[in-house]
Order: C-alpha cells, then sequence, then structure tokens
C-alpha cells in the first residue's frame, strides 16, 4: 500500500477518529486488492435514519463524533422523520429525539445538516472526473453515469471514514478500466414516465452487480435519476451507460459483450409483479427527493385531480424552502411535503399499509423496509384512481 | 500449527475458537448486549462470542452488523478476535471499529469450537499451538468428465478403508506439486499428466491433527490405473456421485476447490480472490 506522507501520518499520530478511519479505508482498500488513496472532492454518508441503524448505529455516530471531524464538503442521506413535523404525523417521542441526536452527531462532525439522498441536485455538483466517496446507491448511481464524476458504492462507514481522511480506496469506479460496461442492453420500446423506473428495475435484475450499456432510447437527465434509483435497487449496480446521451458512453468498448433487450412486455409484466396491493391509505412521491421541478409538476396535478387519500411528498429542505406556492398547493388537499427523509427510510408502518407510488426504487425496498403493500403506478394513473 | 492468512484488521489476540459453521449476521445473530449467540446454526446451546476467538465462512445481512460489533466491543462483549474464509466488508469494517483482530483466507472447517487459538491480524496468521499440522497433496485425476477415487489399503496410516484422491505427505521443503505428480505416478501409473488447477488448501481435521490439503486437478489421457500397496481398489466416478462412497473427510471440499462443477459448499475462490489467499506453512 502506498500512502502520502498525510496519510501516514493520520495512521500514526492523528485523533482517534483520525487514526480509525485509516484503519478502516486500509481495510476496504485490502478488500478489494487497491494499493493507494485517492482524494476526494465529496463525501456523502449513508446511515442516518434510526429506524435503519437502531441504537447500535446511535451509539457509535455519538462515539465517533467526540473527535472526527470531516475535511471535505459532506452530506447526509435522509433521516427516519421530518424532525420538523414528526409530532403531527405520529412518530413516537423515543424515536424523534434519538433521530435527531443521530443529525446532531453528524452536524458535530461537520457534515451539511441537509439530510437529502440527491446530493448531486445540491450545488456545488460534483464535475467530470471528480473523485467521490458516495453512499445511497442512487446517488452513486447518478454521480458516476450522468455527471462521470467517479464513485465506487460505499459503505455509511467507508464514506464516513473517507469524509475524515479526505481520500478513498482507489480501485473500481475510480478506474477507467472499471468504467467499462460488461453488458448490452437494447430497450425496444420508447419509454415515459413511469417506464424509466421499470427499465431501471428489469435491468436490474437482470444485469446484478454489472454494468450495463443502455441502447435505444432518449431520455432527460431527470429520467435517467429515475432509472438509476432502480436499477441500483433491484440490482447492485453503480453506473450505466446510455448511447448517446451519457457523457462516458463513446468510450464504452462493446465487442463480445452480452446482448439482451427489453421488451414493452417486460415492463408491464414488472409493473404487475412490483403490485401486490389491491387499495392504497397512502399515495407517496419520491425516493429519491423530488427536484424543484418535480415538486411543481406534483402539485400541480394534485391540485387538478385532488385525491381522497393522503398524499406524501418527499423532497429536500432547500426545494421545499423555496417553492411555498407547491408546498401550499398539496396541504391544502390535505397532502404533506416532507423534507430531510425519503419515503423507505422513514417511519410510516405505524399508520399505513398500502403505498401507491409511481418510485420504483420505493416499489423495491417498501415491503421489506416499511411492511407495506405495493401498488406501482405512473403519477397521472394514481391521482386519477384516487380522485 | 501456524497458518498464514491475510491481515484484515489490526491487532493479536489468543482465545478459545467459537466456530460457526454457516455465514453469520451480527444483527439477529448475536445479542448485542451480552454477546449471546442467538443464531443456533451449528453453535453449542447457551454459545457466547465473548471472549473467544470466533471463526465462521463469512458475514451475510444488514449493513447494521458493522455497529453491533463496534457496540460488543465497546461493551467488553465482544470476540477477541474473527477468522473468516473470506472477508466481506460488513464484518471488516465492524472489525476495524471496534479494535478486533481480523484475518481471512483460513478454511475455517480446519478448526474446532474450544481450539487454543491465536490470531494476529497485523501480520496476517493463525497459529493453533495445541494441533499438528499434516500437509499433504491431493491430486484429482480427470479423464472425459470423471474423477478417479481410491480405496486405501489396511497398509497405510490413516484412514484405511476408506474412498480418496490420489494422496500422499509433503515431507520438508518440497514442491506441492512435484510432491503430486510423483504420488500420481506411484499410486497409478499414470503418467501424461496436464495440470488443470491448484485450490485453495482444505484443512481436514481430526482431534489433533489438521492435515492441510493443497488439491491439485490434472487431466489424464488413459483411464488404465495400475494400483500399488497403498490402494486396494479404484473407480472413475461422476464428480456428483462423490457422496456414496465412504470418503476421507472433505474429499468433496477439495474435489470443489479444483472442479467448479461439483461445486457444493463453500464456493471456490475465483482466480483473482485466489492468488491472494497464501498457502499455509507446516508448524
Amino acid at each position: 500500500m502506498r500512502l502520502t506522507t498525510a496519510q501516514r501520518r493520520l495512521l500514526g499520530k492523528g485523533t482517534p477518529a483520525q487514526r480509525t478511519s485509516m484503519r478502516l479505508l486500509l481495510t476496504v482498500a485490502r478488500l478489494a486488492d487497491a494499493d493507494r488513496l485517492v482524494p476526494i472532492t465529496s463525501a456523502h454518508v449513508s446511515g442516518a435514519s434510526y429506524k435503519m441503524i437502531g441504537d447500535p448505529g446511535l451509539e457509535f455516530l455519538e462515539d465517533f463524533a467526540r473527535d472526527a471531524r470531516v475535511r471535505v464538503p459532506t452530506s447526509v442521506n435522509p433521516l427516519g422523520a421530518d424532525l420538523a413535523q414528526w409530532r403531527e404525523l405520529g412518530v413516537p417521542e423515543t424515536f424523534a429525539v434519538k433521530q435527531g441526536r443521530i443529525a446532531s452527531a453528524y452536524e458535530a462532525m461537520g457534515a451539511r445538516p441537509t439530510y437529502s439522498c440527491t446530493p448531486y441536485d445540491e450545488l456545488p455538483r460534483p464535475a467530470f472526473g471528480e473523485h467521490l466517496a458516495w453512499a445511497e446507491s442512487n446517488a452513486v448511481c447518478f454521480a458516476n453515469s450522468v455527471l462521470g464524476a467517479r464513485t465506487n458504492r460505499e459503505g455509511g462507514p467507508s464514506a464516513l471514514a473517507a469524509a475524515i481522511v479526505g481520500a478513498t480506496p482507489d480501485y473500481g469506479l475510480h478506474r477507467d478500466e472499471g468504467r467499462q460496461p460488461t453488458v448490452i442492453v437494447d430497450v425496444r420500446t420508447k419509454p415515459q414516465g413511469i417506464d424509466y423506473s421499470l427499465v431501471g428495475l428489469v435491468a436490474g435484475e437482470r444485469v446484478g452487480d454489472g454494468l450495463p450499456y443502455f441502447r435505444g432510447f432518449r431520455a432527460t437527465e431527470a429520467d435517467l435519476k429515475w432509472l438509476g434509483a432502480a436499477l441500483a435497487s433491484s440490482g447492485s449496480c453503480a453506473m450505466f451507460h446510455l448511447a448517446g446521451i451519457t457523457p462516458e458512453a463513446h468510450r464504452a468498448r462493446l465487442r463480445g459483450l452480452k446482448v439482451l433487450s427489453i421488451t414493452r412486455a417486460d415492463l408491464r409484466e414488472t409493473e404487475r409483479r412490483y403490485t401486490d396491493g389491491t387499495d392504497a391509505d397512502l399515495i407517496a412521491f419520491g425516493s429519491p427527493q423530488l427536484s424543484a421541478a418535480e415538486l411543481r409538476d406534483v402539485a400541480t396535478l394534485v391540485d387538478r385531480t385532488p385525491p381522497r387519500i393522503p398524499v406524501w411528498v418527499f423532497t429536500s429542505r432547500a426545494v421545499r424552502a423555496a417553492d411555498p406556492d407547491s408546498v401550499a398547493a398539496i396541504e391544502r388537499h390535505g397532502g404533506r411535503v416532507l423534507a430531510d427523509t425519503c419515503l423507505e427510510v422513514t417511519l410510516l408502518e405505524h399508520r399505513f399499509g398500502t403505498v401507491a407510488t409511481p418510485s420504483g426504487k420505493g416499489a423495491y425496498y417498501l415491503p421489506s423496509l416499511c411492511h407495506q403493500k405495493v401498488i406501482l403506478d405512473d403519477v397521472r394513473d394514481l391521482l386519477e384512481r384516487y380522485a | 500449527m501456524r497458518i498464514r492468512a491475510r491481515p484484515i484488521a489490526p491487532g493479536r489476540a489468543t482465545g478459545k475458537a467459537l466456530v460457526h459453521p454457516h455465514p453469520f449476521s451480527f444483527v439477529g445473530g448475536v445479542d448485542p448486549t451480552t454477546g449471546a449467540v442467538l443464531d443456533r446454526g451449528a453453535s453449542s446451546p447457551g454459545a457466547s462470542v465473548v471472549g473467544r476467538v470466533f471463526a465462521f465462512p463469512h458475514g451475510k445481512g444488514s449493513t447494521v452488523g458493522s455497529y453491533v460489533l463496534y457496540g460488543l466491543g465497546r461493551r467488553g462483549v465482544g470476540p477477541a478476535a474473527i477468522v473468516n474464509v473470506r472477508a466481506e466488508a460488513i464484518v471488516a469494517v465492524g472489525a476495524v471499529l471496534a479494535g478486533v483482530p481480523m484475518v481471512d483466507g483460513v478454511d475455517v472447517g480446519g478448526i474446532r469450537s474450544g481450539d487454543r487459538i491465536t490470531v494476529d491480524g497485523d501480520r496476517g496468521a493463525v497459529e493453533l499451538p495445541e494441533v499438528r499440522a499434516r500437509p499433504v497433496v491431493s491430486a484429482v485425476l480427470r479423464n472425459r468428465g470423471r474423477i478417479l477415487i481410491v480405496r486405501r489399503s489396511e497398509a497405510v496410516g490413516s484412514f484405511q478403508g476408506h474412498w480418496s484422491a490420489v494422496s500422499g505427505y509433503i515431507e520438508g521443503r518440497e514442491d506441492p506439486r512435484d510432491r503430486a505428480v510423483q504420488e500420481v505416478r506411484e499410486e497409478t501409473g499414470l503418467r501424461r499428466l496436464v495440470l488443470r488447477a491448484s485450490g485453495q488448501p482444505v484443512l481436514a481435521r481430526t482431534d489433533t491433527t489438521v492435515y492441510v490439503v493443497h488439491p491439485f486437478l490434472f487431466d489424464v489421457a488413459s483411464r488404465a490405473v495400475r494400483l500399488d500397496w497403498e490402494n486396494i481398489d479404484h473407480a472413475w466416478v461422476r464428480p456428483e456421485d462423490l457422496g456414496r462412497y465412504d470418503t476421507v473427510p472433505r474429499l468433496e471440499d477439495v474435489v470443489a476447490s479444483v472442479l467448479p462443477v461439483a461445486d457444493s459448499n463453500p464456493a471456490p475462490p475465483s482466480r483473482r480472490s485466489g492468488k491472494m489467499i497464501r498457502r499455509p506453512s507446516p508448524g
């Protein structure tokens, strides 16, 4: 392992948190056969929802925060509740208190106090070719695929250690050869709306931990956000290419790769397979959190066809603060716009049993993480069905 | 016995072994406040990880397992050290956070609960001072999809009457591969051998001895076998039929380590990870 003088100093003479972080990165490097650490420009840490990490995680973070300080700009994944409106949502007080302690621990370490699964929507965005240490699978997939930045699929502790040290093991997606596709996926239909989530779900199931090269359709950045989030849920993909669209697709070497195809029938079959509920008691938008434009669109639709069951919309704190009109429109019809949390890491099993959502990622995780039945359907269809 | 291993988390510790023969999750697998093992698997009832050298194939389950391991260490009810066949990130990260020494690349089938064992996570080694190591080679001969097994005579020193692959002790510092080729010639008379694979050592355990088995796969051009005094019978069998024979310990694992088609459990290391797993050294 080749370490710089500064890294060697952290390992030998750093604070306890710095020494632990260095040891942790060296262990990850050894598991991956990496021989050096590469400097990063930002970190994004997962493991912030009390529902997910529980008392063991809270205990570690509070201990670690005593002397851990991040060296690079660091954002944190969504919490298990919106701390500004947990009472109204029926979140137990013990849960909210412990959730608050987790947030305080991260803030004490110097992390940004916004809890978002879409750090790529915050400024400054990572530039093409920058090295990052991001956890949160959808953010990893977006950063690699759409922005051309470089990050492996980190776990919470390894991303945090990288934030403390300012570097991450140099292997996998940090290296040119790790960004080459392993399989070609021909999409034989023109996706629109929810189809991008469905393409992601099917491809993830078939590709597993591979790196797919998609052909045959066009997509906006927003479409790719939903595709990548689903792809990284049903598969453990950390990157994809889309011919003619994503920034590194032209560098892909395709000779000899296996070719899979996805048809319209595959998409419809997937939608049916992820739908096991019949009557929803909540409509949820988010997972990942909605962007400013997506919040505006949902608010317009909710205003036009107000649903008779509650609507929860997940977005970031900044987006909610910037658009009080959309928030008011959704709340006028009994909905909620929640920030600093997201669909499957939030506490909703205490109130609901079946969730209707257009999110492929949400549909994938809701049964296991929230004990929910799911209705997976397009935004417009859902709102009309529950009008 | 000293086995070389890959260092995963730094430090050195000694304790009694606790062997769990299945993949393990610290979430749900252990009481986070007492260290009691909840996932019974094949651990003895009432087992606890406290102060033990905890040996299992590899981690599984929720990533919160890293934090559970940290919490055990913080309360003083964690394992003294961890030994894995193949480390993955959840347990490796937890071991670092908890300050628990850890190594991998060790066949935990060679360790028994209760063995005194020392783990060196700095240099990468496992020591079992009360256990003797006998390094041996095991040559799997293949001809048109079938492999050769031989039945050991009453004249040999161990496992008389059991079926095995062609095998023999490694003497001194000799190259295991040379020994394997020589054993094949002596025990079968077969001469035209093509080496196809060598596997991670398999540890076949008896009470006080570990046979450190170096597996090799050879293709042979003929099935015309001429036995010597060491064996009384031979058969060319399909790898999947090995279970029907009364064999020496772990013969199926030895075969699986060089023949992916006979893959049962645990998964043989890939070429890539295989190169990181060091050979054990006797003594």
